[in-house]
């Protein structure tokens, strides 16, 4: 039951938002929309209730974000911008394990990976991302994790595993 | 290094001065006066139709008959490109892998996304800018990911087929030709909006007949577009070997 009122209310909001008005027809719609597209997608969606009990698990996401957004991010960027001026770059694709189990951890590395500047993941197969990295500092797939992932997987391995 | 620092500031500045001066020089006055058809449709659209929407309603009240006749040759067309693809849906059950599990999540959830404003863009038709045909089209690019991350065999598996898709379509066309031809039986003219359908029910503006158009016009545009995707994914070899129905 969760997992309808969460997808459905995710659609409530992002359907208001989008309509940009608060009048009666738009929450009705709305009311009616969210119904209808909770009731036929949260089933792929969620795989595993009880998680979403845990509001502690929203909270520690909605730090990340802003962690990332603004430090992680700032960080990178400044990264990539001094080697382009100064073409020290040493680029190549490495192996990094991932330990985290369910594919939302996973996705959330991924993405964190790929949406800072200098790094790109390029494949996964069974437990390793394959990551295009503007600067391999080490080949070696541990060395690798430490620089690139291992931040991001502690907090994914929270939110979502 | 100095030289790279040196080239780039100079590019920024000449971009700069080039988007500056473009703005003056050729600077768009904008009309101050409106012509005389336009400021007809912004005076009398709202009491003709009931919508705030000029373009809505002009384009499914004013020139009503001339978009139900456009949305026809549309069905013609897709029904001529489902036709020249000579095919079971058994080749595409063979097509299963899709991408990685990666792509899957991320693509769950932007399709979900993309349906919410889908939504919003068909509900608020007759009242905002959008419609029927942008909300259907919008609900096709949800499709149109879905398809290749997912592999079409999987979707078939789950009961989408493109028989079922072009049903749809096709109900929904009917539909919106019952829209167009129901005030003919109290004796008023095909496409009648206000005289026949209400401006609104229960209180909720729905500018007569326009979001009805707005809801069948998108079921048929997004199930149209889904059912050609469906079928252009179909892989080659199935094309060669002829395994086709």
């Amino acid at each position: 039951m969760m997992k309808y009122i969460v997808v459905g209310l995710i659609v409530f909001i992002v359907y208001v938002s989008f309509a940009g008005s608060t009048s009666p027809y738009t929450l009705a719609t709305a009311t009616i929309i969210s119904g209808v597209l909770s009731a036929l997608t949260a089933k792929y969606l969620v795989v595993d209730e009880r998680k979403l009990m845990e509001p502690w698990r929203l909270l520690v996401l909605i730090y990340y974000f802003f962690k990332y957004m603004t430090i992680i991010e700032f960080k990178a960027h400044m990264d990539v911008v001094k080697r382009t001026f100064t073409m020290d770059i040493k680029p190549g694709i490495v192996k990094v394990p991932v330990n985290a189990k369910s594919r939302y951890a996973r996705s959330l590395i991924m993405g964190s990976i790929t949406n800072t500047p200098g790094t790109v993941v390029v494949d996964e197969k069974d437990d390793y991302f394959y990551v295009n990295w503007i600067y391999v500092s080490s080949p070696d797939p541990l060395e690798a994790k430490k620089a690139i992932s291992e931040e991001f997987e502690n907090f994914a391995v929270k939110i979502f595993d | 290094m100095s030289r790279r620092i040196i080239i780039l500031i100079l590019l920024f500045t000449a971009t700069l001065i080039a988007s500056f001066t473009a703005t003056i020089i050729l600077n768009p006055a904008t009309p101050s006066e409106l012509k005389g058809l336009a400021k007809y449709y912004v005076l009398n659209t709202i009491n003709e139709t009931a919508s705030p929407e000029a373009v809505t309603a002009i384009v499914w009240d004013y020139r009503g008959l001339d978009t139900i006749y456009e949305t026809l040759v549309l069905y013609l067309a897709i029904v001529g490109g489902l036709a020249m693809f000579k095919m079971s849906e058994e080749a595409l059950l063979k097509t299963r892998i899709g991408l990685t599990l990666l792509s899957k999540t991320s693509t769950k959830i932007v399709a979900l996304l993309i349906a919410s404003i889908a939504a919003a863009i068909v509900f608020h038709g007759h009242l905002s800018p959008g419609g029927g045909f942008p909300g259907g089209s919008a609900v096709a690019v949800a499709s149109m990911i879905i398809i290749p991350v997912f592999a079409a065999g999987t979707l078939i598996e789950k009961g989408v087929s493109s028989t079922k898709l072009v049903a749809i379509r096709g109900a929904a066309l009917t539909a919106l030709g019952l829209v167009a031809l129901l005030p003919v039986v109290k004796g008023l003219e095909i496409v009648t909006n206000q005289r026949f359908y209400p401006a609104s029910i229960l209180g909720l503006p729905i500018s007569g007949s326009l979001s009805l158009y707005n809801l069948f016009e998108s079921l048929a545009v997004a199930s149209g577009f889904t059912a050609i995707a469906l079928y252009l994914s179909i892989p080659e070899e199935a094309h060669k070997g002829g395994s086709g129905a």
